[in-house]
């Protein structure tokens, strides 16, 4: 049996014919629809360079089945920035050197988006901490990524502030 | 392999059997998927009406087979739930806790599983679904040992029970690093205390035995005690229920003594901490 399933994908319908059942979202985002940004790491949950958002919810792709995700909306790194136009996560990314290697990053951002958007963090540095918690990060760019995770949080709640007003 | 998406229990039952694999969140699942053949068939229970969240009901919380930790989080839920909102915090990572459940890390039946000592602590029951209709275990009963749950092959777990009750739950959790890792030894206690002493403790241990286990002994002990005198006590206990081992995370030695600061430091946060937020 080959599960046929459709996925709006960064925005946009894809309707995905899967060979295997089994298949991830990581290895569907990976092999099958040219979106590489989102990284293989361990591929059992322990590092977080495969988070996505699902329906809104930062989860571990490579421990999602996609065969599971008819009708969901998935939002990955390539679907972040509008243009040109970086989001303000990858901007403070880039502001605060949050980074070296970089193979991380893409799931650091992803979860922060995430992070940002459940709101019980705010800028309280060690909430953060433990919010990014399931991204490690082996060149231990821990301290960047706390400063830009907190610059991001104020930079987003000060232009929904304006949009509101 | 086919995947299945029932939506009613009934029809998720009538899958079960011939090595179906159940599965709600995945987390534990997918892992062990890469390394051994395909299940014939899996099924997922994600879709199942009426399976996911938590209520009170005639005296008893019932926690659907399919909410995850992050729901618990979110549930507006008495004090003596602090243990198990604890343990949620410290599942995996937020994008664990996003997708598994509180069943699932009770059917996985690891010795490290979060969920379980805090579970214990509160007294839970298992409600198990099946083809003569569902019945209900202690989730003491339940994990028969590492891998290994009361469950037919012809029946799934539908909720987790709690019954209501009053006093001051507290988690405590040791490992190599605060997060994502899996515990050296983990401590959850329900405490009720009356004027400034314990008038009723439960206290569950995990990783420290092939199954989480209640010290009732202890339980007895502490009744009356105040917060002054809980090291003492706990410090002389006889801890027969634990027998942890030497593995790649802590040796036997060091968990036998750290769990007994680790025990002293959950009852006094049971103790002291009295807004829960």
């Amino acid at each position: 049996m080959s599960p046929s399933i459709s996925l709006t994908i960064n925005g946009e319908a894809r309707a995905v014919a899967l060979d295997d059942p089994r298949v991830t979202l990581l290895d569907l985002l990976r092999e099958r629809l040219d979106l590489p940004g989102t990284k293989k790491g361990c591929d059992r949950g322990q590092c977080g360079a495969c988070t996505v958002l699902v329906d809104g919810r930062r989860v571990n792709s490579c421990l999602t089945l996609a065969a599971t995700l008819d009708g969901a909306e998935i939002t990955t790194i390539e679907g972040l920035a509008l243009g040109e136009e970086l989001h303000p996560v990858q901007a403070a990314f880039i502001e605060n050197d949050a980074f070296q290697c970089g193979y991380c990053t893409p799931g650091q951002i992803m979860s922060a988006v995430g992070l940002i958007s459940e709101g019980s963090a705010g800028d309280d540095p060690e909430r953060i901490r433990e919010g990014m918690s399931g991204n490690i990060c082996r060149c231990a760019a821990y301290h960047g990524i706390t400063i830009a995770v907190q610059e991001a949080t104020r930079n987003m709640i000060r232009t929904d502030k304006e949009d509101a007003a | 392999m086919t995947l299945h998406r029932p939506e009613s229990l009934d029809e998720a039952l009538s899958l079960l059997g011939g090595g179906a694999v159940v599965l709600a969140g995945g987390t534990d699942v997918y892992p062990g998927l890469r390394d051994g053949p395909p299940p014939s068939r899996m099924v997922d229970l994600t879709r199942v009406a009426g399976l996911r969240g938590i209520s009170l009901r005639d005296g008893l919380w019932r926690i659907g087979a399919a909410t995850t930790w992050t729901d618990v989080l979110r549930a507006e839920l008495p004090a003596c739930f602090a243990g198990l909102k604890g343990a949620a915090r410290e599942v995996g990572s937020v994008q664990i806790q996003n997708t598994g459940t509180v069943a699932g890390n009770i059917c996985n039946a690891s010795p490290a599983a979060d969920g379980v000592p805090a579970l214990m602590a509160l007294d839970a029951q298992v409600e198990v679904a099946g083809p003569e209709g569902p019945r209900r275990v202690a989730l003491e009963q339940f994990i028969r040992g590492p891998r290994n749950v009361d469950l037919r092959p012809s029946e799934i777990v539908s909720a987790v029970l709690v019954p209501e009750a009053t006093g001051q739950g507290a988690f405590r959790k040791l490992g190599a690093r605060k997060y994502l890792v899996i515990s050296i030894a983990m401590v959850a206690a329900v405490v009720e205390v009356s004027g400034n002493a314990i008038s009723r403790a439960r206290v569950s241990v995990g990783s420290c035995s092939p199954v989480a286990v209640r010290l009732r002994g202890l339980e007895e002990a502490l009744t009356g005690a105040t917060v002054a005198e809980v090291p003492g006590i706990v410090a002389g206990a006889d801890l027969p229920g634990l027998t942890p081992i030497d593995d790649v995370r802590a040796s036997a030695a060091y968990r036998r003594e750290a769990v007994r600061t680790l025990i002293a430091r959950t009852i006094t946060d049971a103790m002291e901490v009295r807004d829960v937020t």
